[in-house]
């Protein structure tokens, strides 16, 4: 699997499962089958089922549904940056 | 909710370390893949369908990273990564190529349970495959077969040609034990004389003929180049079966 290419294409777009390293990096559990529900069409999805673009140095989330920005991350030297502006709700079973 | 920093600190003991690994044996595929059997003494152990990150660090400092799938079932004593060789590609020419027993790189992981196939959750299990895309995929079978399950099982598996196909006798002793796996392979680049196999790309048709009937809720797991998942999760969602059953994985065309 590749990690490395264009932003924008949605020929290259993969799914969730291409950032989950990058957001292991910052939450204890692994938020890849979590379920978020899109602040834009409301669709409940595991964030796996999202389009990545991105994913060692930052990754951003679509909905699979509407395309909105689910999640954006970006890793800095200094610390990582996270808006989960269009994630309405996220459900993590215990 | 606004951009959050979020600090570093409090690392939680749960979260990935890199590992070393070691590579005890590498194995020749295909002519592009290469099979690297590794030695991590850390590894936690993982769940077939699950993959790595790979982190190779030159000498003046610089890393690249990418993600691979883990081949090896759970049961395996040793972790087993099948790469591609892509052209150009930062990591693959190494670990596909260059890469010999007793070199060491890191690696992290086990990382992503949603692609994931266990011999508890039982079948019919339907999985669909391109090129390097069976290497999740081989690793439930290995599981299924070490586990003794006698889950239904088709693979379709869409290959450029003949000698491109990744673990051609492997799939074929797997099958042949009678418990329940039927492979199905089909080129998109060759009919070699005397093929029997499919000799087109995978299809609807094909999903259709290989496939398990809705009333059985098959497991469908499919994973390969992004518009051969993309066509083969929307025909499969055409033929009636729940979306929430149908786990994608796709891989990227470039970067290797």
């Amino acid at each position: 699997m590749s990690v490395d290419h264009g932003i924008g294409d949605t020929s290259l777009a993969l799914d969730g499962n291409a950032a989950a390293g990058l957001m292991r990096e910052l939450f204890a559990f692994d938020i890849t089958t979590a379920r978020l529900t899109c602040d834009g069409c409301g669709t409940v999805s595991e964030v796996a089922t999202a389009r990545v673009y991105g994913g060692t140095m930052g990754a951003i989330l679509r909905c699979a549904h509407c395309d909105l920005v689910v999640i954006r991350l970006a890793k800095t030297p200094a610390g990582y940056f996270l808006d989960m502006q269009g994630a309405r709700q996220v459900f993590v079973a215990r | 909710m606004p951009a959050t920093e979020v600090a570093r600190k409090d690392v939680s003991p749960r979260r990935l370390q890199w590992l070393t690994a070691t590579v005890n044996d590498v194995i020749d595929e295909t002519p592009r893949t290469r099979t690297l059997v590794l030695d991590v003494p850390e590894w936690p152990g993982h769940r077939a369908g699950q993959h790595v990150d790979v982190r190779l660090t030159g000498d003046d400092g610089y890393q690249a990273q990418r993600s691979y799938s883990i081949a090896s079932a759970p049961e395996d004593t040793r972790l087993m990564l099948t790469v591609e060789r892509i052209e150009d590609g930062e990591v693959s020419p190494y670990l596909a190529g260059d890469v010999q027993a007793g070199d060491q790189f890191e690696l992290r992981g086990p990382i992503g349970g949603y692609f994931v196939w266990t011999a508890a959750l039982g079948g019919p299990l339907f999985l669909v495959a391109g090129g390097s895309g069976v290497v999740p995929l081989m690793a439930m079978l290995r599981h299924r077969a070490v586990a003794r399950s006698n889950a239904q099982t088709v693979l379709l598996y869409s290959s450029r040609t003949q000698e491109d196909i990744i673990y051609r006798a492997q799939l074929d002793e797997l099958a042949a034990t009678g418990d329940g796996l039927k492979v199905v392979h089909t080129l998109t680049r060759e009919k070699p004389a005397g093929w029997t196999g499919g000799t087109r790309r995978i299809d609807r048709a094909m999903l259709s003929e290989f496939g398990f009937p809705l009333s059985t809720k098959p497991h469908m797991f499919i994973c390969g180049p992004t518009p051969l998942v993309e066509s083969a999760a929307r025909a499969l969602s055409a033929l009636g079966h729940e979306p929430a059953r149908i786990k994608t994985e796709r891989f990227g065309p470039t970067g290797g």
